[in-house]
């Protein structure tokens, strides 16, 4: 449809389409929204994953430029389009595009300003206000908030790194052990590379899960489905559930996230809102925040969890950090930032985390679309009876800083000599 | 028409400098007798930041500006006044007394008293509505010389208070002197885990004869509480003395919609001006005041000291000198 790269083209350039079109789009989105479940399964021929964007829509350019331009990259957006940032209604509209455009490349995932209520307080209300003169199109985007899923399941990602722009092989550290973990610079260059612990054996996540029951299906990762004669033994790397928040105490399975009645505006109560509001800590179980409301969970939880759904990891938004990404509980959870200098004036980097194809030919059973038996057939040569243990995604982040000055052209907040009294 | 020194990081293409070239990051401006001095440096990173939890016993807000800094000098006898972010966190309640609720709380736990049984404990109790009655971080000044913050035998010069100290002197300061130097820099900042926002910023202006410093804290807790604290240090270059004024204002969030609906305000507009503490600040009932000065010149080193709180070290004191609003 030419309308729709239109569309995409000007909004591509930050200017705002009119209402009407907003209206058409918003609609055609919903159509295509309703027919994902809560929980979104994505295949991982490179996917990119990002975290909370808030409305900076010059930084979301720069991390297309950095992780590739979609369609030709597979991204995962864990949710926060809108709000702080100057532009949501520009952010949220092209990225709603490009779903539209490519639904099978951009996977888009409720975050917890993708409600009614907090864009009211934080700002994308009065955009959507101040740029068209009234709340219809606040309105037709919170409507498509109502449809968005909770989470999304990567699968068939790689255990190990493939090699960066301008390399043959598989890269491996100086000491020529296996790359689990590769940091690079916005221009591609890499950072630092971190091998796997105890590499070449099991130890350290045996480990992990000792005490914990194995997993008592063997349907696909993260589906509790069963019934697969191979399960998740043909996929090396374990699956990678992507969310918002986190996790909830009524959630013990990702079965669960998919009984949800999702469309509805984000609840105070319940597993839908602990998904996107809850937060990892450093304690032991669950925890109440501070706060009054809001859940806070412990490695423990997370490591039961992934292990109970043959998860080898949880990537999630949610929470500032200064880095861009930060790894927790022995890299069972990773929290992902994909809004530099946030708010313009924090200085921070933000990053994104790519991870790689699975070039084995295992991942590739796991790559139709249904929920239920995906990974039979083409099991490989793997053993298959005994349940192992999930070995983490290799996992590539490319961390940027804020877009230049130049191609910004945020409103110029001009400090004037101000008279304060 | 005048040129105004504005700090380079200031600039919206932040140059991201390292921790180690505070240097760099710090402008200074003398002014007489007074060096003036502002350092913006972007968010602390994971390391600094769990050191600083460390050392304060509670949980940093996620926008924590811990490099930055301003700080007022009076190069002869050392005094100095310093804002930076890990004192004001200092002082926020530990302890979880002061703990305020968002304001579904009550929803949010009842809803879940039957399916989330087990689940009672509040990790880390504390005010986590970052409410800190930090006004600044002062240094003696010693009349013996410059650095040394006061020896043995040599008569210390701190801020003090009484029912002489004087008032800033607010008509002086209305005056449009050129400004010869002004920066505002922000020490921390939650979002309060999207239930609000707590910010504490500090803005000067300096003038040829005069400046002025705000720290203020402004803490909106939705649907719950409003909070401002002022502290506001002025000092005269001329008669080298300085003044400090802390004032907390307060009232009810339902209070202060009303207030602005009453001002002829639309839903929209109350919800933009809610979010602007210069616009808050006045519709917000003055709850507690105090003031304090010091005079550092050396003409009147005999008596120096002027106090309305008598002894007293700490500031804001415990019982605090209340009074009407001024106008």
């Amino acid at each position: 449809m030419s309308d729709l790269d239109r569309a995409i083209a000007q909004l591509r350039a930050c200017r705002p389409i009119p209402e009407s079109d907003v209206r058409e789009l918003c609609h055609k989105a919903r159509e295509i929204l309703i027919e994902e479940g809560n929980v979104v399964t994505v295949n991982a021929p490179v996917t990119v994953i990002c975290g909370d964007i808030h409305g900076q829509f010059h930084d979301l350019m720069e991390l297309f430029r950095v992780g590739g331009d979609p369609p030709d990259t597979n991204y995962l957006f864990m949710g926060d389009f809108v709000d702080r940032g100057f532009y949501s209604l520009e952010t949220f509209l092209l990225l709603l595009c490009l779903k539209v455009r490519y639904p099978d490349r951009m996977t888009l995932i409720r975050g917890n300003h993708e409600s009614r209520q907090i864009t009211t307080v934080y700002g994308f209300y009065d955009e959507c206000y101040r740029k068209y003169g009234s709340a219809n199109v606040w309105r037709y985007c919170c409507d498509v908030f109502d449809y968005l899923a909770l989470g999304a399941i990567v699968l068939g990602a790689s255990n190990t790194i493939s090699p960066s722009a301008g390399e043959s092989s598989i890269p491996t550290t100086p000491e020529g052990d296996e790359v689990e973990i590769e940091v690079c610079n916005a221009q591609g260059e890499v950072m630092s590379r971190f091998p796997r612990p105890n590499n070449g054996t099991n130890n350290d996540l045996q480990s992990r899960t000792n005490g914990i029951p194995p997993p008592s299906n063997t349907g696909p990762p993260g589906s509790g489905a069963s019934g697969s004669s191979r399960g998740t033994v043909g996929n090396p790397a374990g699956a990678v559930l992507c969310v918002h928040g986190g996790l909830s105490p009524l959630i013990d399975k990702v079965d669960k996230i998919r009984l949800l009645d999702r469309k509805q505006e984000v609840p105070h109560e319940g597993a839908m809102c602990d998904l996107l509001w809850s937060d990892p800590d450093e304690i032991d179980g669950w925890g109440l925040s501070p706060r009054g409301a809001g859940f806070l969970f412990g490695a423990d939880i997370v490591k039961v969890f992934n292990h109970r759904n043959d998860l080898s990891l949880i990537a999630r938004a949610h929470q500032l950090v200064m880095e861009g990404f930060k790894e927790m509980f022995d890299a069972s959870i990773v929290t992902v930032w994909s809004a530099p200098n946030y708010c313009y004036r924090c200085g921070n980097v933000a990053a994104l985390l790519e991870l790689s194809e699975d070039d084995s030919g295992l991942g590739v059973l796991a790559r139709s679309n249904g929920d239920v038996n995906r990974s039979d057939g083409g099991g490989g040569g793997l053993g298959d009876s005994e349940p192992q243990p999930m070995k983490g995604p290799a996992r590539r982040y490319r961390v940027f800083q804020a877009a230049p000055q130049d191609s910004r052209g945020m409103p110029a907040k001009k400090p004037v000599a101000d008279y304060f009294l | 028409m005048t040129s105004v020194k504005i700090n380079h990081i200031s600039s919206l293409n932040e140059p991201y400098p390292s921790p180690s070239a505070l240097d760099a990051a710090t402008t200074t401006h003398v002014q007489g007798t007074f060096a003036i001095a502002t350092r913006k440096l972007p968010i602390l990173k994971s390391g600094p930041i769990d050191a600083m939890s460390a050392r304060l016993g509670i949980p940093i807000p996620e926008m924590i500006f811990g490099d930055n800094l301003v700080s007022i000098t009076h190069r002869p006898t050392g005094w100095s006044i310093q804002f930076n972010a890990e004192d004001a966190l200092d002082r926020v309640d530990k302890t979880g007394e002061k703990m305020l609720r968002v304001a579904y709380a009550g929803e949010w736990s009842s809803s879940r008293e039957k399916t989330s049984a087990g689940i009672s404990e509040v990790v880390k109790p504390f005010d986590w509505s970052y409410t800190t009655d930090y006004c600044g971080t002062e240094r003696p000044g010693s009349t013996g010389g410059a650095g040394a913050g006061g020896s043995e035998g040599e008569q210390e010069k701190k801020l003090h208070g009484d029912e002489n100290t004087p008032d800033i002197p607010i008509e002086l300061l209305k005056r449009r002197d050129p400004i010869l130097f002004a920066d505002e820099v922000v020490l921390y900042e939650s979002e309060l885990d999207d239930n609000g926002c707590s910010i504490v910023s500090v803005k000067l202006r300096v003038m040829e004869h005069r400046m002025l410093l705000l720290c203020r804290m402004f803490m909106r807790l939705d649907n719950v509480l409003v909070r401002v604290r002022d502290t506001r240090v002025y000092v005269d270059f001329d008669k080298e003395e300085v003044i400090r004024e802390y004032t907390e204002r307060e009232d009810m969030f339902e209070n202060v919609k009303t207030k602005l609906f009453m001002q002829g305000l639309k839903l929209d507009q109350v919800t933009i001006v809610l979010r602007d503490a210069n616009q808050v600040a006045p519709l917000l009932p003055l709850i507690k005041q105090g003031v304090e000065s010091v005079i550092l010149g050396p003409g009147i080193s005999a008596k120096t000291i002027t106090s309305r709180f008598p002894g007293q070290t700490q500031f804001p004191p415990q019982t605090q000198f209340v009074r009407p609003p001024p106008r």
